[in-house]
């Protein structure tokens, strides 16, 4: 008779996530399969409403990542309306995308990834947490607090609350921004780029040192990537091109609009979830684990993937040395965390470069914009992937359809490939004990989901 | 996509050290009382108001108003989802 062991919840993930790891009769592992609770009924319950309400609702019910929905909601109702913000409006609006962030980079990284590095998959879930860390490195642990807290007073500065953002509206920014709020923030960020820079030196030295080849291969798999950049190819979080790469390297880019033409989603008969996959490949979508087909990731190893440089200084060298040592693209999950704390850097260093663009403090913040009809896309890199919000709306302005593709959706397929691949290579004879599930987690937490 | 339920805090513990006795709020959830670490939190709640809860961290506090108004819109959203014969969320 076969066994189903069953993890839940996943202990540093979402809460609502299962993995369910399927035994043959002589104990190996036939499957395991990853399952998340995903929200349904927002493209329905949105129906109707005037499309200006949009970015201020989703905001309230997408809560993780609040200012990332904000953003891609606020950016698909321009397009609706043909609104095209002012210059100001953008830059406000990527300052606090690149703010949030920092804020989730330094959450995920210090407080649900590292611990399982520096106190070992064996320890008891306790300790493994930030309280561990605290215990064995406590001025470092009250900085990351400190950090966290100098992060989310920067955006409520000149953003209001943080909560339930409601600083972008259509056609661009609330309110200007003022000279004595530049000045503070730019002292700010400075303290934010040096904390970023020290925390990479220290992953570098005592987290990523201790990654073996065991912890490389660990739920890895051969994917594509997808991410977003420049017409240069340089890693861009708040506008640009989609850039979709194949295992093998090679890409092609797409306008967020064009999305459907290049993507596909389905739901599988075991998973309420929607899934996607590269329609693009015309392959068709298969998560057999000896032969993917369709599967690519999205999230932070992803875009240091599919972007030819980083535009900022530091986290440029950071890539060359990550490039130069793991190859592009890098296939191992766990090297998520590594990207994780390059791209902190670099949104740290681009903070610094939107408030050193003297637009920023212009006055004309936003465009005037009239309800009309229309289909908006708008895209945003969010901390778990590309966020793509998609609405048509009627002559008076209200949504008539939408369509929402969150991070993890990306994810699903190539968490399940990475949980399977884990699984059969850890599982043996069906002995499993809380290690060998700490460890199996560890790949999914890897995709942040 | 993922929910951001609020959960309404029912105690505090803790506190008496930032890093090595963090606070802790206690929520409850299907009648299971659940410890909550709020490190991460905007600021402090207090018993009675809400958390948005991401990883078993509290990420956000919501006051009583602005938890029951998202909680409303959540309702209705469930209650769409029902006409249609599908439920929110439901893992299989």
């Amino acid at each position: 008779m076969t066994q189903v062991i069953s993890i839940q919840p996943v202990t540093r993930i979402e809460g609502h996530a299962r993995i369910d790891i399927h035994l043959d009769d002589a104990g190996r592992v036939a499957d395991a399969r990853l399952h998340i609770a995903a929200l349904r009924g927002f493209e329905q319950f949105v129906v109707g409403r005037p499309a200006e309400e949009i970015p201020r609702i989703v905001s309230r019910i997408c809560g993780i990542c609040p200012w990332m929905h904000h953003l891609a909601a606020a950016k698909a109702i321009d397009n609706c309306f043909a609104a095209t913000p002012p210059p100001a409006g953008h830059l406000l609006r990527e300052l606090c995308q690149v703010l949030a962030h920092v804020h989730d980079k330094i959450l995920h990284f210090f407080f649900l990834a590292a611990p399982d590095f520096l106190l070992g998959a064996a320890g008891d879930y306790a300790a493994r947490t930030i309280m561990g860390l605290a215990r064995r490195e406590p001025e470092l642990a009250a900085e990351v607090v400190r950090m966290r807290q100098l992060g989310q007073t920067m955006l409520e500065r000149f953003a209001g609350k943080a909560i339930h953002p409601v600083a972008a509206v259509v056609g661009g920014f609330a309110k200007p921004m003022s000279e004595a709020e530049l000045r503070d923030l730019q002292a700010g960020g400075q303290a934010l780029l040096d904390f970023a820079c020290r925390a990479l030196d220290y992953a570098r030295e005592k987290v990523f040192a201790r990654f073996e080849d065991d912890d490389l291969a660990l739920g890895t798999i051969a994917t594509g990537f997808l991410g977003t950049v420049d017409g240069q190819g340089n890693l861009r979080f708040y506008d640009g091109v989609l850039r979709l790469m194949r295992p093998d390297g090679a890409t092609s880019e797409f306008a967020a609009a064009d999305y459907a033409r290049h993507l596909a989603e389905r739901v599988e008969p075991w998973s309420t979830a929607k899934m996607v996959y590269a329609r693009a490949w015309n392959e068709g979508f298969s998560l057999d684990p000896e032969a993917p087909r369709g599967v690519y990731r999205v999230n932070t190893l992803a875009r240091l993937n599919v972007c030819d440089r980083i535009a900022t200084p530091r986290a440029q060298a950071e890539l060359e040395a990550f490039r130069a040592r793991f190859g592009r693209p890098a296939q191992g999950t766990l090297l998520a965390h590594w990207a994780r704390l390059i791209e902190l850097v670099y949104a740290c260093e681009r903070v610094l470069e939107l408030l050193a663009d003297a637009r920023i403090i212009d006055p004309v913040v936003r465009t005037p914009a009239e309800p009309r009809a229309g289909r908006g896309v708008g895209h945003v890199e969010a901390p778990r992937g590309t966020l793509i919000h998609d609405y048509t709306t009627d002559d008076d302005g209200c949504i008539t359809r939408a369509n929402l593709i969150v991070g993890t959706t990306h994810n699903i397929a190539p968490m399940n490939l990475s949980v399977r691949r884990a699984a059969a290579g850890l599982v043996a004879e069906g002995e499993i004990d809380a290690e060998l599930l700490n460890r199996i987690e560890m790949a999914v937490r890897a995709y942040d989901p | 996509m993922c929910l951001a339920i609020p959960m309404q805090v029912v105690a505090l513990e803790g506190g008496s050290d930032e890093v090595l006795d963090p606070p802790v709020a206690l929520v409850e959830s299907d009648g299971v009382r659940k410890a909550i670490r709020l490190e991460m939190a905007d600021r402090m709640p207090t018993v009675g108001e809400y958390v948005i809860i991401h990883a078993g961290f509290a990420i956000r506090t919501l006051t009583v108003e602005e938890a029951e108004y998202n909680l409303e819109l959540m309702r209705r959203m469930a209650a769409m989802l029902d006409q249609d014969g599908g439920a929110p969320g439901a893992v299989r």
